[in-house]
């Protein structure tokens, strides 16, 4: 049988953005994958060095949308270790209400995304119609659909009276029946298995070695999840069930993203629940001495790191990031070989990959 | 009984390396343990690697930056972070100055591969043993460790977008020649 090296990328109808992929097929049995990265590679890294600590915050919520909340979140935890403060309750629950509305949202559209990708663009128009409620959720609670803007140094930058939270709990409450209808058919409509099932496999033991994170970890029987490993905001307080799939294929991935919606409406409802009183950021803005420090969060697409050195100086000495994405890439050469040249795009979605995060 | 994973780690390392290193265990006010530690010895982050291997933890990112030695030389630091079992435990080198060249640990730890490959790009640091180490993100056209430097967003862009704007300046310029 011949042997062919196609191009896949580095634009795609089915990607949302740049990744080039040479893939050599055999007749149209994938056998080997090479990626070239770097399409939207902006040296953020290095501008985060020229721009002082509070404009950071803004800058790094505009690395990624999906996730934008994960980020300035987790800087401004890393400068809180550096600087010894300690964040009021309330905010840490208001942390976690928004970083859950975000993963709700994110899920949802990389649901969505799969559903095109199969032809089945019914569910995929239904699950888009789903997120619009939580979009709006967003732009009534923020005033915005994507950036939140709610971080900052000791806190956040919003609070919920009554009414908002009477407003997010009815928003959530429309989320719950058809959330259940979505999930039913990507665990047992017969289309939807027969193309994710059994396809852009993972074994537990690569898993593993990979380093996966996130969704792609769990739907490979890897029970690691940040907010219960290392909790961090409220999630010390709030019991974080981790749903773990052992299907280490394209549907575990999906199933395992689903569930964590699922368990994201339980939060956030807990969370409406328990928020206590009190303020909901520090009274002052803090100078932050030279010092190191690690912070992690569980992002949509899984864990999250950064680490930030301080000099004393109103600009990080180094502030280092690590997206969820950047591990899952290379575990595509395992996902990959045996399957069909059609299931390209799938697999690659299946990981749920964020470019603008991982080239940052 | 629940594992003591920190204290596993520090017993290894003692074995390994004898005292060529310094190492500090921090809890926050969630219980979540971090550690500290720093090689006497960049060579030794090979055994490190093993130690990390053989506990079943990973890497979750290396980061490289320059900084001052006890000199107020400029030097490249590099920061390991391991993840075992939920602590993030850092594990910190200094490269020589006369080197520029640290051991791959990719061949232990499979999830190192991007980001070595990653730091030898962005700050010229050599990565020895690597299995595949091409360029990550940048073309081979732009040098190595540009981390370094400052470029100049026009250079960086080449001239490309701005060349409409210099052409309003300099057609701007030869009218105001022209009315003198």
């Amino acid at each position: 049988m011949s042997t062919y090296t196609i191009p896949v990328g580095p634009l795609h109808v089915a990607l949302e953005e740049p990744m080039y992929f040479r893939v050599q097929v055999e007749g149209e049995t994938v056998v080997g994958l090479d990626i070239t990265a770097g399409y939207v590679h902006r040296g953020m890294e290095s501008l985060v060095m020229q721009r002082n600590i509070y404009q950071n915050i803004t800058l790094t919520e505009r690395l990624c949308s999906l996730c934008s909340n994960n980020h300035p979140c987790t800087y401004c935890m890393a400068l809180e270790k550096i600087a010894g403060i300690e964040v009021p309750e309330r905010a840490q629950y208001l942390r976690v209400i928004a970083d859950e509305i975000k993963r709700i949202a994110s899920n949802l559209f990389n649901a969505g995304i799969l559903a095109h990708i199969i032809g089945f663009d019914s569910l995929f128009m239904h699950v888009m119609e789903i997120r619009e409620i939580v979009q709006d959720t967003k732009e009534t609670i923020y005033g915005n659909r994507m950036d939140l803007a709610v971080n900052c140094i000791g806190g956040v930058r919003y609070d919920l009276s009554d009414e908002k939270i009477k407003y997010i709990r009815k928003q959530i409450d429309r989320l719950k029946k058809p959330l259940e209808e979505i999930i039913d058919i990507y665990m047992n409509n017969k289309f939807v298995r027969a193309r994710t099932e059994g396809v852009g496999v993972l074994p537990k033991e690569e898993a593993v070695r990979y380093g996966v994170v996130g969704p792609v970890a769990r739907g490979s029987g890897i029970d690691y999840d940040v907010r219960v490993k290392s909790p961090y905001a409220a999630y010390d307080k709030i019991k974080v069930n981790v749903h773990v799939e052992n299907g280490s294929d394209v549907r575990a991935r999906a199933i395992v993203r689903l569930r964590e919606i699922q368990e994201a409406v339980n939060i956030i409802e807990l969370c409406l629940k328990e928020l206590p009183d009190g303020p909901t950021c520090i009274d002052h803005l803090p100078e932050i001495p030279a010092g190191e420090a690690i912070a992690k969060s569980e992002a949509p697409r899984g864990e999250l790191i950064y680490y930030l050195r301080t000099n004393g100086s109103d600009k990080p000495e180094r502030l280092k990031w690590r997206v969820p994405t950047y591990m899952n890439w290379e575990a595509l050469n395992v996902m990959m070989p045996g399957n069909k040249v059609a299931d390209i795009p799938l697999i690659i979605t299946s990981i749920d990959p964020c470019i603008s995060c991982t080239e940052r | 009984m629940d594992r003591n994973i920190q204290k596993e780690f520090e017993e290894k390392l003692i074995r390994t390396i004898g005292q060529g290193f310094s190492l500090r265990w921090e809890t926050d006010s969630k219980g979540v343990v971090t550690g500290w530690c720093r090689l006497d010895d960049h060579s030794r982050i090979t055994n490190v690697a093993m130690i990390v291997s053989g506990l079943g933890g990973r890497v979750i990112t290396i980061t490289a930056y320059k900084t001052k030695d006890v000199h107020q030389r400029d030097i490249h630091e590099i920061a390991y972070h391991f993840d075992l079992d939920g602590c993030t435990c850092t594990v910190t080198i200094e490269i020589p100055r006369n080197s520029g060249k640290v051991n791959s640990i990719t061949p232990i730890l499979k999830s190192a591969d991007w980001t070595e490959r990653e730091l030898q790009e962005l700050y010229g640091i050599k990565v020895v043993g690597h299995p595949n180490p091409k360029r990550l993100f940048l073309d081979e056209t732009i040098d190595e460790g540009i981390m370094n430097k400052l470029i100049p967003l026009s250079v960086a862009m080449n001239g490309a977008t701005s060349k409409t704007l210099w052409e309003k300046v300099f057609a701007a310029t030869s009218k105001e020649v022209d009315t003198k």
